[in-house]
């Protein structure tokens, strides 16, 4: 057992520091009791008496400990008070020397990591709600945990870099979340993590090392198969393994960076409503970017410039790369083997150009490029790469019209996926179809939602969580989508919110219509507000107020009224 | 306007109110208590049980319970009048008319965590 194990090592270093100290200080304590006890000493009347052992003990044991009660029980002869200076020097060096040691195990690392792993376990453990294992808390990390603070979600943190784990203590999260300096691609430290604990939903890796990030993924899924796991990976070899597994999403930063560059630029309209449901800051919905068409200049051309020229190519935009490195150029593009300057911009004709993307792995050369390119096109598009998140304020300051962070976008795509993992499908596809399909639903979106914070959630119509609607589909009642965000305190209306998904035998529909018919099972992705949130989670729990939404009229309660009612209906009706 | 909810609102209200009235004046005083009101709103309350059986939702089983609770309290005390007026002829003792009053007083509470209820469900629901 993992934590008992960790036990035993407390114990076993505790014990192994203490051997030498303790032996001293009983063989100090036993030469100063029995030498005090055989000395010969005189009484208050002038009698020869020897202290018990039990006397001897008690002198010798405020004497070595520096406390001195005097000499008690009468005044002591030469010869004892010989003894006592004795005992007193002993005494005290053996506690120096046990004190010493005590201070010196606190201070000994081995101890200090075999106690943080077992407290670790201990708080892991003792957690009941469902829980994320978060694998590396550098950028996307911290980034993640915030937003899984944000949403209530518990995560357990293991990082190797002392620093961060330190840093972590000092976050201001909404509930506590353990951390753990430690290397997590040792499997005993995973399963302090919790990876075999029933409330552990998933397990995010990001570190930047392949391998290790692989090896994590396996482990795990040799410790919970059951478990999902979302693992950053750049290789492709690695990502074909980690794909073959089941219940694995592959995190690739470069290519949902491209993506979402490509989704910014090829359909602001979609990469607004995306940006508006992560709530992301400053962004109101039905205003999207208002990308120029035209030529564009890409300054860098590492992974995620690839990424984006393949992008570019298929939808047709053409694009100058400006970039000293680069390795295997594409066909069919302008490109300029410099860094990016003043010079080489005006030649990748800036002037003329709709748009400049400066998505360099510098952060300093991409806020060059941007001054640059405010000197000679300030009218010019641009999009500006971010890389290290402390330089959040010089590139708030320096007003691209949009600014992309990898790691920020990485975390948001994760807390979608962890929080909601059908909205990314509902994305992709309205990416594919037609655009007209993102304008309803963006009208519909500002329609129910407004300015209101959006909520994302899922209903899953099941006894359990919907105990009014499952009973009604039990029946074999025909029940519609319309139906239940119908607004009980307006039946014409309905409550703030769209349903995006409905989600039946692993077969999601997209964007449903109002009377869309439900089954039992199906699972509902709902966005809207809070308050929305509420009232729907209330209509689906209530057979009353279902009913009412059914049929406009309020049934009778109670077993009388419906008596009463079977009564009066044939005189009602005419 | 419902009618359901007229008949279920004055039957809550009125238990409450006759539950009031019997323990309104000092608590130990006989001439202060009537046992016919006290009767009157057992029956009140025992009507009331029965409009709120059947209902289904989780307010409705709040409601059944503090009406239960209204039931009990105050058939206690009217059986403990039972008994005391059996004692003597001059009727309960003091000691004893303050106890039944004060098990009637418990009802209040219960009969007021009824209207409470009701008034809230009612409020809620503004259709």
């Amino acid at each position: 057992m993992a934590t008992t194990s960790e036990l035993d090592r407390v114990a076993m270093v505790v014990l192994r520091f203490m051997r030498r100290p303790f032996f001293a200080i009983v063989g100090v304590y036993a030469v100063g009791i029995v030498g005090m006890a055989l000395i010969p000493g005189i009484d208050e009347y002038g009698n020869t008496r020897h202290m018990s052992l039990f006397h001897a003990f008690y002198f010798f044991t405020y004497t070595a400990t520096t406390t001195g009660f005097g000499e008690i029980p009468s005044a002591f002869t030469d010869e004892q008070r010989l003894w006592a200076i004795v005992c007193l020097y002993m005494g005290v060096i053996a506690w120096l020397y046990a004190v010493g040691s005590i201070i010196r195990l606190l201070q000994n690392p081995h101890f200090i990591l075999a106690l943080n792993e077992h407290r670790f376990a201990r708080i892991v453990k003792r957690i009941s709600d469902p829980f994320v294992i978060l694998c590396g808390f550098g950028d996307t990390g911290s980034l993640l945990a915030r937003g899984l603070s944000d949403q209530g979600t518990r995560a357990v943190i293991i990082d190797g870099d002392p620093e961060r784990i330190k840093a972590l203590a000092l976050r201001d999260y909404s509930m506590r979340m353990p951390g753990l300096c430690a290397d997590a691609s040792v499997p005993k430290h995973l399963l302090d993590a919790g990876i075999k604990s029933p409330h552990c939903k998933s397990l995010v890796i990001l570190f930047k090392d392949e391998d290790i990030n692989f090896k994590i993924a396996i482990i795990a899924k040799f410790f919970n198969p059951s478990i999902q796991i979302i693992c950053r990976s750049t290789s492709k070899r690695h990502q074909s393994h980690l794909n073959a597994l089941d219940n694995v999403t592959v995190i690739n930063p470069f290519e949902i960076f491209a993506q979402l560059l490509n989704m910014s630029i090829t359909a602001p309209k979609l990469h607004n409503l995306n940006s508006w449901l992560v709530h992301a800051p400053d962004v109101r919905l039905g205003r999207p970017l208002e990308v120029p068409e035209g030529h564009w200049i890409l300054c860098g051309y590492g992974r995620m410039g690839k990424w984006l020229n393949k992008y570019f190519a298929e939808q047709g935009i053409s694009a100058t790369i400006v970039d000293p490195h680069i390795k295997d150029p594409p066909q069919h593009s302008q490109i300029i083997k410099e860094h990016a300057d003043h010079q080489t911009l005006k030649q990748a004709g800036i002037e003329t150009a709709a748009g400049v993307l400066a998505g360099t792995n510098h952060d300093a050369d991409n806020l060059g490029i941007l001054m640059c390119v405010n000197a000679l096109n300030p009218s010019a598009f641009t999009i500006v790469r971010q890389n290290d998140h402390e330089n959040q304020l010089a590139f708030d300051a320096a007003h691209a019209d949009l600014t992309l962070q990898s790691s920020l976008t990485t975390a948001r795509r994760i807390l979608k996926f962890l929080i909601s993992p059908m909205v990314q499908p509902l994305i992709e596809k309205l990416q594919k179809g037609d655009p007209k399909q993102t304008d309803e639903l963006v009208e519909r979106l500002q329609n129910a939602v407004g300015d209101h914070i959006p909520q994302l959630w899922r209903v899953n119509l099941c006894p359990q969580e919907t105990t009014a609607a499952a009973e009604f589909l039990a029946k074999q009642q025909s029940l519609t989508l319309g139906d239940i965000i119908r607004d009980p305190h307006n039946l014409s209306g309905s409550i703030s919110c769209v349903p995006l998904i409905v989600n039946r035998n692993e077969d999601p529909s997209i964007l449903p219509r109002d009377d869309e018919s439900l089954r039992l099972g199906d699972e509902i992705l709902f966005c809207g507000t809070a308050q929305a949130k509420r009232m729907l989670s209330a209509s689906l729990n209530n057979t009353y107020t279902l009913d009412y939404l059914m049929s406009g009229t309020d049934p009778p309660r109670g077993y009388f009224f419906r008596w009463l009612a079977t009564r009066t209906e044939p005189f009602s009706t005419p | 306007m419902n009618l359901e909810r007229v008949i279920f609102g004055f039957f809550v209200i009125l238990a409450l109110t006759l539950n009031v009235i019997f323990v309104m004046g000092d608590i130990d005083n006989i001439d202060h208590h009537n046992v016919w009101i006290l009767t009157l709103a057992i029956l009140v309350s025992l009507c009331t049980t029965g409009l709120k059986l059947g209902d289904r939702s989780q307010i409705g089983a709040l409601l059944l319970a503090a009406s239960l609770v209204a039931d009990l309290l105050l058939i206690a005390a009217r059986i403990v009048w039972v008994v005391a007026e059996n004692e003597s002829a001059a009727g309960p003792a003091p000691e004893t008319i303050a106890m039944i009053v004060s098990i009637a007083a418990g009802a209040v509470i219960a009969n007021i965590i009824s209207c409470i209820i009701v008034i809230g469900d009612t409020l809620m629901s503004r259709r």
